[in-house]
């Protein structure tokens, strides 16, 4: 069994060596070098980038990010946690409302994060519509802050959290939340106090699976947030392209997949080993 | 079963399919959006029996960052003037044979000896930018100067590039200073001056503002003179004006990548550029000002005279050329920048 | 009083999925107005003709075709196998570098990417193009491949394999025979998701792609930061259109 496990994974261990582990240990090697004159890297090796990061705007810029994906987690759960117990109770039609939830997934990311783009201009549908039903008089600003880019997080990562809440109380026990009935509860505080608790597992693998690329996202903040709000994932873009200082960018990578670990560890050591 | 080999048999035919190859010399030209007409290329592939893989980019900085690693696959690419001098200091550039490049004559005086390269030994202007103010001319009265973009008015509707240079120079020229400052106090101040600015603004954009200008969503932008041509294209409510306190002058240059394997093809594609007729196309597509005094004499009078491209005399003695910054400096403003945009 | 809270579930559903899909709709309802703005005005194919004509946008479908293909296929194969060793015995080395290959920010796999091919390209003439983002695209789909077969394979009765073993089979034909057709429905949904998860990948492959390899999502984002633009609009109707059949005819093909 152990051979031909062995080469079952192989291919596997080949392809996060080279691929993936080995990457990450050359990024932990240029964090420690310099900059070249005009970009790219040379020696000597020194811990400068990493202390230039002990600095009040980058401390800032790893604030907001942290506040944006917090934000957006939390609502993501609060959003779809009524949707998964709506799921897990709808007997026959599951499968139709699972994929309806999949479904905007399964488009681009790319895309949908337009479809924001589009909705949210001054003279884009949103604004137009209110306008017409004469709610406002002059178009509101929905685009190019903060809350566009939570919006735009928020609608891309939902089913993110739909799909582990729905797998935790399918599994519930029902007998358990009877138990509860029977005692008196009034079906709030069994909600509350039962359902809720009992499904800490898919909240905490869902919260994972939206929290962490949030912390580290990209596109959303590029496209809507109007290159004004900055976060780790921008300021690592703009270390590798405008500023062409890779240590530095590095340096910030490393950080962040620091913090990315320590949460892993922290909050989900056993989604882990049930996931995989 | 069947399924399977379906699957396997269209994978190959797939893989087959990008196998032919066509047996013509090859050049790929890596060159800035909407930057050139669309029948030089073909022009190009018919005249010299070649194929060109013409590619696109919206910043220098993307540019950079496909070429920086030397390996890239692109033989010519179109950086601005400020960025030779770095390509150049990585070893990233093949030099230019002049006599190679008999159209060189075409090019305009000022452009015979630019600043960035006096001898045209690295590089060869191609068409020139500069950086100004876009409005809607309902505003009344309009912007004059890059003083009047801190008016607490334009609240909402107002837009700065999303440009490091750009935008320091801006508050860099409203300060009275040069958009090329090395002087850590002046950078400072200016730094301070657009934080200042900031609560007034939409956004940072580039391009993605010539249509918000358009549509009406906003009533101002800093902007390059070739988006702000196009819009005035699609609209004559928007107007453009140089600021009074001065701005920044973008030569942009043709290089010839020293990874290249088809330098000699890539000199004829430059010489092909700097034909009179063909760089009129492509300053009249792109709507810019042309480096080239043939084509100039060629334009159409209408677009010859557009103040927008062609200003005035007094008007062009405003504008002032971009340079190359010493490392120091350049390390200084982008921490500048960072720390503007995470303000 | 449970009817009341029932109902009200079902609106809250309701109002959710109409969340989730309005947006999409509406960009494909104006991928079909005549003018750029929000404005109404008129039927048109007038932005599906343009995108269709548009050469660089062919090209860039093409090639996000053919990459995610060749991933898929790459990614399957190896992670299926992959999940059935986890599966016998678990690896906590194996199975925690696969996780953290799933939560690490792409920005970070991409950059780090970047920087290991432009290492290795200094000991081998190669160059940044299809390959390089085909290997980046299987490098982060295996971990999918892997969580969904995993959990099918969670389904499946161990003492089967068992059976065949006493019979006489090696484990190998136990794996072949017995297993795997019992997980293939698992295997195909895997597929189906590591193909959607490279051909929707940008940030990855604009920092890995080359002269040839320019995706579908790197014309669409170029496009986009120009500013609104209704053949976008066309691109992202078609896009949802193709994925949305693909996902019909797969639950077709899994249940039949």
């Amino acid at each position: 069994m152990n051979r031909l496990r062995a080469w079952f994974l192989a291919p596997s261990w080949t392809v996060v060596i080279t691929l993936f582990l080995a990457p990450l240990a050359i990024i932990l090697g240029y964090s420690f070098l310099t900059r070249g004159v005009y970009g790219g890297i040379t020696a000597p090796w020194t811990p400068d980038s990493y202390q230039r990061l002990i600095d009040p705007i980058y401390l800032a810029i790893l604030w907001r990010s942290f506040w944006i994906a917090g934000v957006s987690t939390a609502l993501c759960l609060l959003l779809g946690f009524p949707l998964a117990l709506f799921i897990s109770r709808s007997g026959a039609r599951k499968n139709i409302y699972l994929a309806l939830v999949m479904l905007p997934f399964w488009t681009s990311f790319l895309v949908r994060t337009y479809a924001w783009m589009f909705l949210l201009r001054e003279t884009g549908l949103v604004n137009t519509i209110l306008q017409k039903l004469g709610l406002i008089h002059s178009p509101l600003p929905l685009l190019y802050n903060e809350g566009a880019v939570i919006l735009g997080l928020v609608y891309g990562y939902l089913p993110f959290t739909v799909l582990p809440l729905y797998a935790t109380l399918e599994r519930l026990d029902r007998s358990l939340l009877e138990a509860a009935a029977d005692l008196g509860a009034k079906p709030w505080a069994t909600l509350t106090r039962v359902t809720i608790p009992l499904s800490a597992p898919g909240i905490r693998a869902g919260a994972i699976l939206v929290f962490i690329p949030c912390l580290g996202a990209y596109l959303t903040p590029d496209l809507l947030g109007g290159g004004k709000s900055v976060m780790i994932g921008n300021l690592i873009q703009n270390q590798f392209t405008t500023a062409r200082d890779w240590p530095f960018g590095a340096a910030v990578s490393l950080v962040l997949m620091a913090i990315v670990m320590v949460l892993l560890f922290t909050i989900a050591r056993g989604e882990g080993e049930s996931l995989l | 079963m069947n399924r399977r080999h379906f699957l396997f048999g269209a994978l190959a035919s797939a893989g087959f399919a990008g196998c032919s190859r066509d047996q013509r010399p090859r050049l790929n030209v890596l060159n800035w959006s909407a930057y050139i007409a669309p029948e030089t290329v073909p022009k190009f592939e018919a005249e010299f029996g070649a194929r060109v893989r013409y590619g696109t980019y919206e910043d220098n900085e993307e540019m950079l960052a496909r070429v920086m690693g030397g390996n890239s696959g692109w033989d010519i690419v179109f950086p601005t003037s400020y960025i030779v001098k770095p390509l150049l200091a990585n070893d990233l550039l093949a030099p230019i044979h002049r006599e190679l490049l008999p159209n060189l004559v075409q090019l305009e005086p000022r452009f015979q000896r630019p600043n960035w390269d006096p001898d045209l030994h690295w590089s060869v202007p191609y068409m020139v930018t500069a950086a100004g103010i876009a409005y809607n001319r309902k505003l009344s009265p309009p912007p004059q100067a890059w003083a009047d973009l801190w008016d607490p008015r334009l609240r909402g509707r107002l837009t700065m590039l999303d440009d490091p240079f750009d935008t320091m120079g801006a508050c860099l020229k409203k300060l009275g200073f040069s958009v090329n400052a090395t002087d850590p106090a002046q950078l400072d101040r200016a730094r301070a001056e657009a934080i200042r600015q900031k609560p007034l603004l939409r956004a940072y954009l580039n391009a993605e503002a010539r249509d918000q200008l358009v549509s009406g969503d906003i009533l101002v932008a800093h902007m390059w003179n070739t988006t702000a041509q196009q819009a005035m294209d699609s609209s004559p409510t928007v107007g453009f004006v140089y600021p009074a306190e001065g701005y920044a002058v973008y030569p942009d240059a043709t290089v010839i990548l020293r990874e290249s394997k088809h330098q000699e093809l890539a000199h004829r594609f430059i010489n092909f550029l700097l034909r009179p007729d063909i760089a009129a196309a492509n300053a009249l597509t792109a709507r810019t000002t042309t480096t080239n005094a043939g084509a100039r004499k060629i334009l159409p009078p209408a677009f010859r005279d557009n103040p927008t491209l062609y200003p005035a005399p007094d008007i062009v003695a405003r504008g002032e050329w971009a340079i190359t910054l010493d490392p120091a400096t350049q390390r200084l403003r982008d921490r500048l920048w960072t720390e503007i945009k995470a303000a | 009083m449970k009817r009341a809270r029932g109902a009200g579930l079902a609106v809250y559903a309701a109002a959710a999925f109409l969340f989730l899909h309005l947006p999409l709709l509406i960009l494909a309802i104006f991928s079909f107005n005549a003018s750029r703005f929000t404005i109404w005005q008129g039927f048109s194919l007038h932005w599906y003709s343009a995108a269709l004509h548009d050469t660089e946008l062919t090209d860039a479908a093409w090639n996000s075709l053919i990459i995610a293909a060749v991933a898929t296929l790459a990614s399957t194969v190896i992670g299926t196998l992959c999940a059935y060793g986890l599966w016998k015995r678990t690896s906590r080395p194996l199975a925690g570098s696969l996780y953290l290959s799933l939560v690490t920010p792409e920005i970070v796999t991409g950059i780090s990417l970047l920087a290991f091919y432009q290492w290795i390209f200094r000991f081998l003439r190669v160059q940044l193009g299809m390959h390089t983002v085909i290997l980046a695209h299987v490098s982060f789909s295996i971990a999918y491949v892997v969580i969904v077969v995993i959990a099918r394979l969670r389904t499946v009765d161990p003492t089967l394999e068992e059976a065949a073993l006493d019979l006489g089979a090696n484990e190998w034909q136990a794996f072949r025979y017995v297993t795997l057709p019992a997980i293939l429905p698992g295997v195909i949904a895997a597929a189906l998701l590591a193909f959607t998860v490279s051909f929707d990948d940008y940030v990855i492959t604009s920092l890995v792609a080359g002269v040839d390899s320019e995706t579908l999502p790197m014309v669409i984002y170029a496009i986009a930061r120009r500013g609104v633009n209704p053949i976008v609009n066309a691109i992202s109707a078609l896009i949802v259109l193709g994925f949305g059949s693909l996902v019909l005819i797969s639950e077709r093909l899994r249940s039949a």
